[in-house]
């Protein structure tokens, strides 16, 4: 069953791609429904008491080399794969019919889902790469061939460049790590049973905590962000922004910390880690702040809200890194909203300039209420998605040091300035903005409920998430 | 040289020992069969029929000697007095190389008459060709090594020159001359400095011969320098690159892909023949000298590729990289590095080739387009070219879950496994400046260009070949559990001593 979880998606993308145009989008969301059903039917099917993977499937793939084909579900990526299934069908969705090339596009989304679900899927670090680095080929193709802006085959580019110094130095780190455990497997747990010299794993750590960090990206790592996001189309930046940076952030829970859980030379990277994280937290949210293309501030802020999952993962303790987990979906269901609502702002007012923007409430109420409630997930209001995880971090983060988790909570006080500055801004004013605004269409609330359902529910049952996460803090032996 | 060996080693040569030592060769002989056969008929035959009727005939000849190589898995030992083997490691390239001409005459068939050249004579040069490819692989012996090398030398110089009415193809044929020759000159001085300190040029010997004393004999050292150089030449790894990018660029397309193939793969063979199976004793000795030359290679081709604006400049530059990272397979030795140097050889040929033969079928009857602006819009002046072209380029870089990936994956675990991390470190950071310039390929193919109603017509022959290469590039990635397994075979010692 997990096997087709990531070929559905596939098969169906290159399908999509051959044919018309026109039945692209319909066809496109049948297939991502159906990888959507799977996901869910996988959860409904999951068994919250057990321990380990479940559903695995595992047969040799390379026998010379002992590398298997294996695939697990547990706890933590039961809830990333239905994210990556519900965000790709929104993207779907959200993919104008008139498109130039939809169909093309339509199905690279899918293959980009696929990829990513086998990164979530995967227990065998080759495997693991081999999705890795795949997803990267449609991703490639999409912020190109679809970039807005004056430069997006530079901003393609640059994240392609990016993203594969980590990930080339990554297979350094695979081929290091067969080499060093003796060259007989790379099935994750059976690497985790077999922890190396503390020396050794600082540099493998290294190698591996690079590719992950930009994927992520994670301070101070960023530097393709911003060009990025900004000349992405949106319906590939909500999976984008929404899923593949989780990549990172899941391999890092995944791989740096059951195989390198002592990586220390010359330092310690797991006290270097957290403490990159708070510094992605300010200097994210202070990047916000300076920010006036909307699309850049809610780029920026994405940076702010990816440290407070660094941080939570590196607190090495269970409350932390479910908090990191919790915090991964609930970024996954905030930021393809905020990042769809900023676009239909785009279109109405042909505008993504801060200061351009004003009095949009008066005529667009039932977008303001949507855009308040949004923006009030993504500063942290008690009783929504984002609440919970934060402060489940933070909470970790203090029982490794109070001094960091003080430092992180000034990412919390700096998010309501830029998040309401913004919503103010544009919404109220002195003025209204002028008349023949349409506002928010029924097509496009219902795009957004699920999400806006998502917010609420994880905001006041986070418990049904996390319950099923045992297999989180230090030590993690993992059957 | 057969009845030479004969005459000095034996007088009583029985039929039986003569029939057994030709089955061992058997592969070599089908090309050579099919090579005088074809010669002959274009005397005989009215000229309209010399095209089809020796293409008909190279392919029988290649598929025979195919079915023969494969006849002689497991079974094969050394014969004509150890001057010949067909051991897995020398079925293995025989294989290769068939599969290599047959390939190239798929493609080259329209594009000779395109170009209206003379076909017969393409064909037959491209059997000798192999046939000399062939002889390397399953040398056993330094001279049988020259011979083999200098039969598809003389082939690929006139083959290059082969536009005669092209400026450009005449200049890379006298470069190529002109630099081969040199390179084969140093082969031979080695050769025969090694077969001075060591009294024999049968490799297996050589291997016996060595000693403790053997890492300070001058002669000797100086013989495996001027060997190693002479074979650096030939895979065009640098510092040694200077002709290809040239002859590469002169030469008609189909040549380029043949060559940048075969005497790639060919010249591997001799380098893990020579030195992994005669020099293991001196492997610190040729390691160190090697691994310059790999560094070297990786650094050189992959910055040089940059800049260029000619594919097969760029291809030519990608080639003198891709040597680089073999060269990390060979460094490393054992029976991992040699069956990732094979695998990397067969991935190799059909990304390769693959990416070659499409620049082929671009050619119009004017000459070669070669400028990366040619491939403006492929995608969409032929969908089938433009996807493949993609998954050729994307493999040339490494992208899982391509062959090309998995064949960099082998290599560089043997060369972890071996130590030399260094290395491999280089080979990564290289492969990243590599992605920028298969990456502007790929974005010239995907440019939408005006003239795109302007459709692209396909061979049926050329098409089916580079649809099978475009399906390998993917397939023996997602599988390569299947070829990897005959790589190890095909690795295992290769010091074969009994039999003949």
């Amino acid at each position: 069953m997990l096997t087709a979880i990531w070929l559905l998606p596939l098969a169906g993308g290159l399908i999509v791609m051959l044919l018309p145009h026109r039945f692209a989008k319909w066809l496109g969301s049948l297939v991502g429904l159906g990888a959507l059903g799977l996901a869910v039917y996988a959860a409904y099917a999951f068994d919250p008491a057990a321990h380990g993977y479940q559903f695995v499937e595992r047969s040799p793939w390379i026998q010379q080399l002992g590398v298997d084909y294996f695939l697990g579900l547990d706890g933590i990526s039961v809830w990333l794969v239905i994210l990556n299934a519900l965000i790709s069908l929104i993207a779907i969705l959200a993919t104008p019919v008139d498109m130039r090339g939809a169909g093309r596009f339509v199905g690279l989304l899918l293959v980009m889902e696929a990829g990513m679900a086998g990164v979530f899927l995967a227990v065998n670090l080759l495997l693991f790469y081999v999705f890795w680095e795949a997803m990267l080929i449609p991703a490639y193709f999409l912020l190109w061939i679809w970039g807005e802006g004056p430069r997006p085959l530079y901003a393609a580019l640059k994240f392609v460049l990016f993203t594969l110094s980590g990930s080339l130095l990554m297979l350094v780190g695979v081929i290091g790590e067969y080499v060093f455990t003796g060259g007989r497997t790379l099935n994750l747990p059976d690497l985790a049973a077999h922890p190396l010299d503390p020396a050794v794993q600082f540099g493998l750590f290294f190698l591996f905590a690079i590719a992950f960090a930009i994927k992520i990206p994670a301070f101070p790592m960023h530097g393709w962000l911003p060009d990025a996001y900004v000349s992405a189309p949106v319906p590939f930046l909500v999976a984008f922004a929404g899923v593949m940076g989780k990549t990172g952030a899941y391999a890092m829970l995944r791989i740096l910390i059951p195989l390198f859980h002592h990586p220390v030379l010359w330092w310690d990277w797991n006290q270097v880690m957290p403490v990159l994280g708070v510094l992605g937290i300010i200097w994210g949210a202070l990047m916000a702040l300076a920010q006036r293309d909307v699309k850049r501030l809610v780029a920026y802020s994405s940076v702010s809200h990816m440290g407070f999952i660094v941080l939570g993962i590196f607190s090495l303790n269970a409350i932390g890194q479910q908090g990191a987990v919790l915090q991964m979906v609930n970024h996954g269901v905030i930021i393809p909203a905020l990042f769809l609502l900023v676009a239909w702002i785009e279109v109405r007012t042909g505008t993504r300039d801060r200061a351009a923007l004003f009095g949009l409430a008066p005529r667009m109420p039932v977008l303001a209420g949507v855009f308040l409630l949004v923006t009030l997930a993504a500063l942290g209001l008690p009783g929504l998605n984002s609440f919970v995880g934060e402060f489940m971090t933070l909470l970790g983060a203090w029982g490794l040091s109070p001094g960091l988790a003080i430092a992180a909570a000034i990412g919390l006080v700096l998010a309501p300035i830029y998040m309401l500055r913004l919503f103010q801004g544009s919404m109220y004013g002195e003025r209204s903005a002028p008349a023949g605004l349409h506002d928010l269409r029924g097509r496009e609330l219902a795009l957004l409920t699920p999400l806006l359902a998502l917010m609420f529910g994880i905001g006041l049952y986070p418990y049904f998430l996390t319950r099923v996460m045992t297999s989180l803090g230090v030590p993690l032996p993992w059957s | 040289m057969v009845l030479i060996a004969a005459a000095t080693y034996s007088v009583s040569y029985s039929a039986d020992q003569a029939w057994s030592d030709l089955q061992q060769v058997s592969p070599i002989a089908a090309v050579v069969v099919a090579l005088l056969v074809a010669m002959v008929l274009d005397l005989v035959l009215p000229r309209r029929a010399q095209g089809p009727v020796s293409a008909a005939i190279t392919v029988i000849g290649l598929l025979a000697s195919l079915v023969a190589a494969l006849l002689l898995i497991d079974r094969g030992h050394t014969a004509y007095y150890q001057f010949a083997v067909a051991d897995n490691f020398a079925v293995f390239f025989d294989v290769l190389f068939a599969v290599l001409g047959i390939l190239a005459v798929a493609v080259s068939h329209a594009y000779l008459a395109r170009r209206n050249f003379l076909q017969a004579e393409f064909y037959v040069l491209l059997l000798a060709a192999t046939a000399g490819q062939m002889v390397i692989a399953q040398a056993n012996s330094l001279v049988s090594i020259f011979l083999g090398l200098e039969l598809l030398s003389i082939a690929l110089y006139v083959m290059s020159g082969f536009a005669r009415q092209d400026f450009r193809s005449q200049e890379a044929a006298v470069k190529y001359l002109l630099m081969g020759g040199f390179a084969s000159a140093f082969v031979l001085y080695g050769m025969a400095l090694v077969y001075g300190a060591t009294g024999t040029t049968l490799i297996p010997a050589i291997a016996k011969s060595l000693g403790p004393g053997s890492s300070t004999n001058a002669l000797l050292l100086l013989g495996i320098l001027l060997m190693g150089v002479g074979f650096a030449f030939k895979v065009s790894a640098a510092p040694f690159q200077m002709w290809t990018p040239d002859v590469y660029e002169g030469a008609p397309m189909p040549v380029t892909a043949f060559m940048s193939v075969g005497t790639k793969a060919a010249a591997f063979a001799m380098i893990v023949r020579v030195f992994a199976t005669g020099l293991p004793g001196l492997s610190g000795e040729w390691a160190a000298l090697l691994a310059f030359v790999a560094a070297a290679s990786m650094i050189v081709g992959n910055l040089a590729a940059i800049a260029q604006s000619s594919v097969k400049r760029l291809l030519a530059y990608s080639g003198i990289a891709q040597a680089g990272y073999v060269l990390v397979g060979v460094i490393a030795g054992g029976a991992d590095g040699q069956a990732s140097v094979l695998f990397y050889l067969a991935a190799y040929l059909v990304m390769n080739f693959g990416a070659f033969a499409i620049m082929v079928v671009l050619a119009g009857p004017d000459g070669d387009r070669d400028r990366i602006g040619d491939l403006d819009g492929l995608v969409y002046r032929n969908p089938v070219l433009g996807v493949l072209m993609t998954v050729f380029m994307l493999s040339l870089a490494g992208f899982p879950p391509s062959v090309g990936f998995m064949g960099k994956f082998f290599l560089f675990a043997a060369g972890v496994h071996h130590g030399f991390t260094w290395l491999v470190v280089l080979a990564v950071l290289m492969s990243v400046v590599s992605v920028y310039y298969y990456f502007r390929v790929v974005i010239h193919i995907w440019t939408p260009v005006e003239a795109a109603e302007r459709r692209l017509r396909l061979p049926a022959a050329a098409g089916l070949a580079i649809v099978a290469a475009g399906v390998l590039s993917v397939a023996l990635g997602i599988v390569p559990a299947a070829l990897f397994g005959l790589a190890q075979a095909g690795a295992v010692p290769v010091a074969g001593l009994g039999g003949g």
